[in-house]
C-alpha cells in the first residue's frame, strides 16, 4: 500500500479501525452534486460509529469578506446556499446593522418576513419531496415539487428571481412588494395549507412512508438535544421550544401571531410531521403579513463605512439558527466575519440519532435532518468482523434500504441493484 | 438582557479577573483568560443553565488568536473571550462540559491552527483539504496571503 490512501484514511479518523487491506478509493470530486463523505463503522447491519469529513465545497467565504466592501459581502453571503439564500444576507444584515445607529423601518421588516417565511415554505416542500425519493415513493416526490412551483413563483413575483432574490439591503429591503398582489398570496397560502394537510394525511397512511419512517432513528432525549447543540426542528422534535422567532424576535416576528411547533414521538416521522405542520404556520403568517402591511419607506440610506465594534447576530433559517458574527475596526471591509450554518451544527446530533441503526435506514435519518447536503454521493463501509470493505454511492445505497424494506419491488428482471460486495 | 443575569456575571467574572463589557441591551462581550476558560463555561452551563452554545469563533488579533465562545439564552447574547499565543497555540477543550462543541474546535484548529487538549478528534481535517502543506501557515491568520495559497495548492487559473 503507498503512503498516499493511507494518510487519507488516517486523516478521516480510522486510525483506531485501521486494517493492513484497506481498500483506497478515489477522491470525492468538487465537480459531484454536494460532495460529502462520512465513513460509517458496521457490525453486521448495525452502525456503531459515523465519521464525518466535510469541506469538499469549502470555498473561504470567511477569508473572502475580509478583501471586500460591506455592501458586497451581503450578496456573496447569499450565495452560500441555494435554497435558504435570503436568510443568510438577513442574518450578516442584522449583525452589521447592530454596529450602526440606524433603525429599519416597519414596511422593510414585513417584506423581510414575508421573503423569510415563503422561503421556508420552499425549503420544507423540497425536503419533503426529498424524503418521498429516498422512501422509494417517488409520487409524493413528483406533486411536491410541483407544488413548490407555487412558491416559487410567488417569489419570482416579488423579486424577480427565484433562488437567490438580492432583496436585502442594509437597513432595508431594495424592491417593494409588488401593487395588487395581496389576493393573489393569500389564495396561494390557502392552496399551500390544504396541501400540507393532505401530505400530513397520506404520511401517516401510505405503506411506504409508514414502513420507512416509524420508529427509524436513535431516540435522543431534550438533555442530549442540548448537549448536543442541535438547532432548529432538530431541537423542537423532542419537545425543545428552540426557535429564533419566538425566544429573540428579529425582522417583524414580534408583531406577527404565530406558535411554534414541537413534538414528542422523536422518530423520523415525527419530523415529517412536524415540518409540514410548520408549512402551515408559515403559510398564516404569510397572510396575516401581506393583509397588515404598513405602509412607509422600504429602506435607510446609510454610508458604506460601518463604525468600529464587535456583533454577533441570529436568524431562523428554514434548517435551524443561523449564526452570524462580525468584527469592524471602522474601515471599508470587515475585520472578520463568522458565518455558522444549521447543518453544521446539527451534525452531532445526526451522528447520534444514527447509532445502533440499520444501514438500510441511513439514507432517511441524514436526509432527515435536512442537510445542505442532500444527496452523499459515496459511503465507504467498514464492517467490524469481516473487515471487509466497500464503497458505494448514494444511489445505491438508496436502493439497498428500498430493497431491505420492499423485496418484492426488486424482480431479477427488472432489478438494477447490484451487490457490489 | 436581564439585569440580574449580569450581575451574576459580573460577580462571578470578578473572582477570575475577568472584564464584562455591555456594548449594547442584550449583548454581553466578556474577556477570560485560558486558565479559567473551563471553570467559566461549566459555571455559565451547569450553574446558570445557559446551554445553547451557537458556535465559536477564531479571530487573529496580532500577537495572540482570540477564541470567542457565542452563547444564547432567550434574547441574551453571552460572548466569552479567551486568547491564545501565536507561539504556543494551545487552548483547553470543552468537549467535556458541552460535546456539541467538537466539530467547532476542529473548525478553529484547521482554519487558525489552535490544538485544543482534551477533544478527540482534533488531528483529524475537517474543512481542509488533505494535501494542504504541512509548512503553510493557517489559512485565516492575516499573514496567509490567498494567491499564496493558490500557488501552493496549485489552484491557480491561467488567464489568457
Amino acid at each position: 500500500m503507498s503512503d498516499e490512501p493511507k494518510r487519507r484514511e488516517e486523516s478521516a479518523g480510522l486510525m483506531e479501525y485501521s486494517v493492513e487491506n484497506l481498500v483506497p478509493f478515489g477522491p470525492i470530486h468538487p465537480a459531484l452534486k454536494e460532495p460529502e463523505y462520512f465513513k460509517l463503522i458496521l457490525e453486521g447491519e448495525k452502525i456503531v460509529q459515523v465519521i464525518p469529513r466535510i469541506g469538499y465545497v469549502h470555498r473561504g467565504l470567511e477569508k473572502a469578506a475580509e478583501s471586500r466592501p460591506w455592501v458586497q459581502n451581503m450578496y456573496m453571503f447569499e450565495r452560500t446556499c441555494g435554497i435558504c439564500s435570503f436568510v443568510h444576507s438577513l442574518c450578516y444584515g442584522q449583525a452589521v446593522e447592530g454596529l450602526t445607529i440606524y433603525e429599519v423601518p416597519r414596511r422593510a421588516k414585513y417584506i423581510r418576513l414575508i421573503i423569510s417565511e415563503l422561503e421556508r415554505i420552499h425549503s420544507h416542500l423540497l425536503w419533503v419531496g426529498l424524503m418521498g425519493h429516498w422512501a422509494g415513493f417517488e409520487t409524493l416526490f413528483m406533486w411536491v415539487w410541483n407544488d413548490r412551483e407555487v412558491v416559487l413563483d410567488l417569489v419570482e413575483a416579488i423579486s424577480g428571481n427565484r433562488v437567490h432574490k438580492s432583496m436585502n439591503a442594509f437597513c432595508g429591503v431594495r424592491r417593494d412588494m409588488p401593487e395588487n398582489m395581496e389576493d393573489r398570496i393569500v389564495e396561494r397560502m390557502k392552496f399551500i395549507t390544504d396541501r400540507a394537510h393532505y401530505y400530513r394525511e397520506v404520511i401517516d397512511t401510505e405503506e411506504t412512508m409508514l414502513a420507512r419512517t416509524e420508529n427509524v432513528g436513535n431516540k435522543i432525549n431534550q438533555e442530549t438535544a442540548e448537549k448536543l447543540c442541535a438547532v432548529g426542528p432538530m431541537a423542537r422534535y423532542v419537545g425543545l421550544r428552540h426557535d429564533v422567532r419566538l425566544n429573540d424576535p428579529y425582522a417583524a416576528y414580534d408583531e406577527v401571531p404565530f406558535d411554534i411547533v414541537t413534538r414528542t414521538e422523536g422518530d423520523v416521522r415525527a419530523l415529517l410531521r412536524l415540518r409540514l405542520d410548520e408549512l402551515v404556520v408559515s403559510a398564516n403568517m404569510v397572510s396575516y403579513a401581506v393583509k397588515h402591511l404598513p405602509d412607509g419607506p422600504i429602506r435607510v440610506k446609510i454610508a458604506p463605512i460601518i463604525p468600529a465594534g464587535e456583533h454577533s447576530a441570529h436568524c431562523e433559517a428554514p434548517r435551524g439558527e443561523i449564526f452570524y458574527y462580525v468584527k469592524s475596526t471602522g474601515g471599508r471591509t470587515p475585520d472578520r466575519v463568522k458565518s455558522r450554518q444549521p447543518t453544521m451544527a446539527n451534525i452531532p446530533t445526526a451522528l447520534e440519532l444514527l447509532k445502533g441503526q440499520e444501514l438500510a435506514d441511513l439514507p432517511m435519518v441524514l436526509t432527515a435532518i435536512d442537510p445542505c447536503f442532500g444527496c452523499m454521493d459515496r459511503m465507504s463501509f467498514l464492517e467490524t468482523e469481516s473487515q471487509k470493505q466497500w464503497t458505494w454511492s448514494g444511489e445505491q445505497l438508496r436502493q439497498y434500504g428500498i430493497k431491505h424494506y420492499f423485496p418484492e419491488r426488486f424482480n431479477a428482471n427488472s432489478s438494477k441493484f447490484k451487490e457490489d460486495h | 438582557m436581564s439585569e440580574n443575569l449580569i450581575e451574576q456575571l459580573q460577580t462571578y467574572a470578578a473572582q477570575s479577573n475577568s472584564k464584562v463589557s455591555v456594548p449594547r441591551k442584550d449583548e454581553t462581550f466578556i474577556e477570560v483568560d485560558q486558565e479559567h476558560i473551563k471553570d467559566f463555561i461549566s459555571h455559565l452551563v451547569n450553574d446558570l443553565r445557559i446551554l445553547h452554545l451557537a458556535t465559536m469563533t477564531g479571530l487573529d488579533l496580532g500577537q495572540n488568536i482570540g477564541i470567542v465562545y457565542h452563547f444564547f439564552q432567550d434574547e441574551n447574547t453571552i460572548n466569552v473571550k479567551s486568547t491564545v499565543p501565536k507561539t504556543q497555540p494551545t487552548a483547553l477543550s470543552i468537549v467535556d462540559i458541552i460535546p456539541g462543541a467538537i466539530l467547532y474546535e476542529m473548525e478553529i484548529h484547521d482554519l487558525f491552527g489552535v490544538t485544543f487538549t482534551g477533544n478527540p478528534w482534533i488531528n483529524q481535517k475537517l474543512l481542509l483539504p488533505d494535501d494542504w502543506p504541512a509548512d503553510l501557515a493557517p489559512p485565516l491568520l492575516k499573514t496567509t496571503k490567498p494567491a499564496e495559497i493558490r500557488k501552493r495548492l496549485h489552484l491557480e487559473v491561467e488567464r489568457k
